[in-house]
């Protein structure tokens, strides 16, 4: 045991100080703090742009509407101090009186590319009185068709306007049709309870934020944990074998007390690496006073999943490590098992999205699942039934025991190994010899 | 007295290749032991099985008074023939963890260290990362993480393998020293000049057989006076074809022939074809023992004669 520590204590000082740990794990939340913030800022940069649309209205009784509901509009985006917070829409009528379509949308175009028009667009002549058999689409032309915001904006203004008109031609009152239009809105609560004195306490309304942030936050940290230790273990058993340390360290101790001395260390960096982030959620659950978000119970859940994940996926990471001579065999070895990895962090989002479908139920008994799904479905209510946490559990402890007892009987005979880097079935049969 | 190690009838096969065969050894306490063989004959399977890095299929092996699995292996040094250190760690940190690995405490190693560095002329180098060494010197380091925990017993592969003159000569004084200290010494080498200059006893392994266990007077008196050193003005040449002649060992300005005859008759017939310069019977080197048992291909030998001293 003293051995094993003396490993975990020497694999947790070189991990933590490498710069890849550095840099990587305790930069990330300032990397996160700086993408957060440019974005915030690239949208804050709003479009103030001037952009003139030609209008040809075959209606002939639209294009009014649509200036001046353009006009409104700009107006909104006018801020008290004057400056613009929105685009500038103008709207110009084109006369298609006399002219072909196709001479008249070919200057057009040529108008936009020569940027004196930012768009234009064609309304049906039927746009009104067409029925819905009949409707022909508003053509809206333009160079950067991958700009929004005026197409949208058009759609919208022409609609309701035409809409406003069909009420006015068939005599009815928009306003009244407006009124009786008026949609209920529907708000999600968690369950009422009852307290020991008999009053009941209220329900809680559900934010979807709230349920949510604290599980996606601990899956992500678990996904980082696993893949920063198992790529680490990796490196570390390759180099040992590539420099020729393994043998020196087996002149002291057994296979078992080196892998386990390793694993010890890892998931020691995975619980620094957890307890870092958890200080800084929790400085900003303090800071915005948001404790609604916290879920305390979930902490002991995580904490046994992520030891289990790290104790799980670091064996068989430093089973196939022992088993290769070089990084290049190694990453080829290594694709089972992060294909296993991707399963269970792609999987949860199904969990997410239904966590009592029999596929969430059915991954989260699935040891390599078990600590992302199982702990996705704990935390969001109603949860699962106790004997199923239990179940997970104890194939998820069982399993990591499995693995670590097998990858230490890979990694005793693989650590020697000089040269071509075994098969899958090969593997196999070293765990029986 | 019980002795340092007691291998018995130990045999190792690994699928259809058979390692080591019903070896048994015996080494005194604070003796020093010499394990020769050509490249490929067990020798390291033999020292990872006393390691207990490997597990014998058969056979037993003690050291030290206790059976290798124990913790008895907190009181040996080993310096594997495939070695290395970590490149990142310092140096004194590197020898400190090693050490700790055998069950010292952190002061004991560093008063080690200290000592060791300095007979190393590393003090320097104390706190420079191993990756800025040069090979002699990292290889000064890894004998050091081999003795830094005040072994009782001292098993080394190939120690000498790949250093200059200057380097070889003070690991080899380093080695002495640690007789002195009455730590028992293991070692394997290719060279059997070192082998014959440092070595109590010899301990000769061919494909997987112990073909040799004795000390040098044991194992030369096995063969006898059947050898003379000759040199003439006729040189090899000259010796080639000539009765009672079995096999030459050409030296270049001396020649060592081994005779299946009486040796005054092959002086005799020497004299009347050229000028006899130099003519010495002798039993016969630990080298030329160990060509007569193998017969090395040409790769075995210049493979030994790279680790020569």
């Amino acid at each position: 045991m003293n051995r094993t520590m003396t490993i975990a204590q020497s694999e947790f000082i070189t991990l933590v100080k490498t710069k890849a740990f550095i840099i990587g794990i305790l930069f990330m939340p300032v990397l996160m703090g700086a993408f957060f913030a440019f974005m915030a800022y690239a949208e804050r940069q709003v479009d103030v742009e001037r952009r003139v649309f030609a209008v040809i209205d075959h209606t002939g009784s639209l294009f009014g509407a649509v200036r001046e509901a353009a006009e409104r509009r700009n107006a909104e985006f006018v801020e008290d101090d004057g400056s613009r917070s929105g685009p500038e829409f103008v709207a110009t009528a084109i006369d298609p009186a006399g002219q072909s379509m196709d001479d008249l949308k070919a200057t057009l175009s040529q108008r936009v590319r020569d940027k004196e028009l930012f768009a234009f667009v064609e309304i049906p002549a039927n746009a009104i009185t067409a029925t819905s058999a009949e409707v022909s689409p508003i053509r809206y032309y333009a160079e950067s068709t991958s700009y929004e915001p005026l197409p949208n904006w058009l759609r919208g203004a022409l609609n309701d306007e035409i809409t406003l008109r069909r009420y006015d031609d068939a005599g009815i009152d928009h306003a009244l049709i407006e009124q009786l239009n008026t949609r209920t809105p529907l708000s999600t609560f968690g369950l009422m309870e009852r307290a020991a004195d008999g009053t009941v306490n209220e329900a809680q309304e559900v934010d979807e934020l709230a349920r949510m942030a604290m599980p996606l936050f601990f899956l992500i940290l678990m996904f980082m944990s696993v893949m920063t230790a198992g790529q680490h273990l990796l490196n570390a058993i390759i180099e040992e074998k590539m420099s020729k340390i393994s043998e020196v360290m087996l002149g002291s101790v057994t296979p078992f007390q080196l892998l386990a001395g390793k694993l010890l260390g890892v998931v020691g960096v995975s619980l620094l690496l957890t307890s870092i982030y958890m200080v800084g959620g929790a400085y900003l659950v303090f800071a915005s006073g948001r404790f609604d978000l916290l879920n305390i119970g979930l902490i002991f859940w995580f904490l046994l999943f992520l030891v289990c994940a790290a104790l799980l996926f670091g064996s068989i990471f430093l089973a196939l490590g022992s088993a290769c001579s070089d990084l290049k065999d190694a990453q080829s070895m290594l694709q089972p098992a992060m294909v296993l990895i991707m399963l269970a962090y792609l999987g949860s989002f199904v969990v997410i999205r239904n966590p009592e479908s029999s596929v969430a139920v059915g991954m989260s008994f699935f040891p390599t699942m078990t600590p992302f799904a199982m702990m996705l479905r704990i935390a969001m209510p109603p949860g699962p039934p106790l004997w199923q946490i239990l179940v997970g559990v104890g194939g998820l402890v069982a399993t990591t025991i499995f693995c670590v007892w097998a990858g230490s009987r890979i990694f005793r005979v693989g650590i020697l190994m000089q040269g071509k880097a075994p098969t899958l079935p090969e593997l196999v049969k070293w765990i029986g010899k | 007295m019980t002795p340092a190690i007691a291998v018995s009838g130990i045999s190792k096969r690994f699928g259809e290749h058979r390692a080591v065969n019903n070896v048994s050894i015996e080494v005194p306490e604070g003796s020093i032991y010499g394990f020769i063989g050509p490249n490929g004959s067990g020798k390291t399977t033999t020292i990872r099985m006393i390691m207990n890095i490997l597990v014998p299929d058969a056979g037993q092996i003690h050291v030290l008074g206790r059976p290798t699995a124990s913790g008895v292996r907190d009181e040996v040094g080993y310096l594997p023939e495939e070695r290395g250190l970590y490149k990142k760690m310092t140096v004194r940190r590197v020898l400190r963890y090693y050490g700790q690995l055998k069950g010292k405490p952190a002061s004991e190693i560093d008063t080690a260290t200290r000592d060791w560095l300095a007979r190393l002329q590393l003090t320097d180098w104390a706190d420079k990362k191993v990756e800025q060494l040069s090979k002699g010197m990292a290889q000064k380091v890894q004998f050091i993480a081999a003795v830094v925990s005040t072994p009782k017993l001292l098993i080394l592969d190939e120690p000498f393998s790949g250093l200059d003159p200057v380097n070889a000569e003070a690991l080899k004084d380093a080695v002495l020293e640690m007789r002195r200290r009455g730590t028992t010494i293991v070692f394997s080498t290719h060279d059997m000049h070192t082998a014959e200059r440092m070595c109590e006893r010899i301990f000769m392994i061919f494909k997987g057989n112990k073909v040799l266990d004795g000390t040098l007077d044991e194992i030369q008196a096995e063969y006898g006076y059947d050898t003379a050193r000759v040199r003439t003005a006729g040189g090899a040449s000259l010796l080639a074809g000539m009765p009672s002649v079995e096999s030459i060992n050409d030296h270049g300005n001396y020649q060592d022939v081994k005779l299946n005859g009486d040796p005054q008759a092959f002086l005799h017939q020497l004299v009347q074809k050229t000028t006899v310069q130099h003519f010495e019977v002798r039993r016969p080197s630990l080298h030329d023992i160990f060509v007569r048992i193998a017969q090395p291909s040409e790769e075995d030998l210049k493979a030994g004669e790279g680790g020569a001293l």
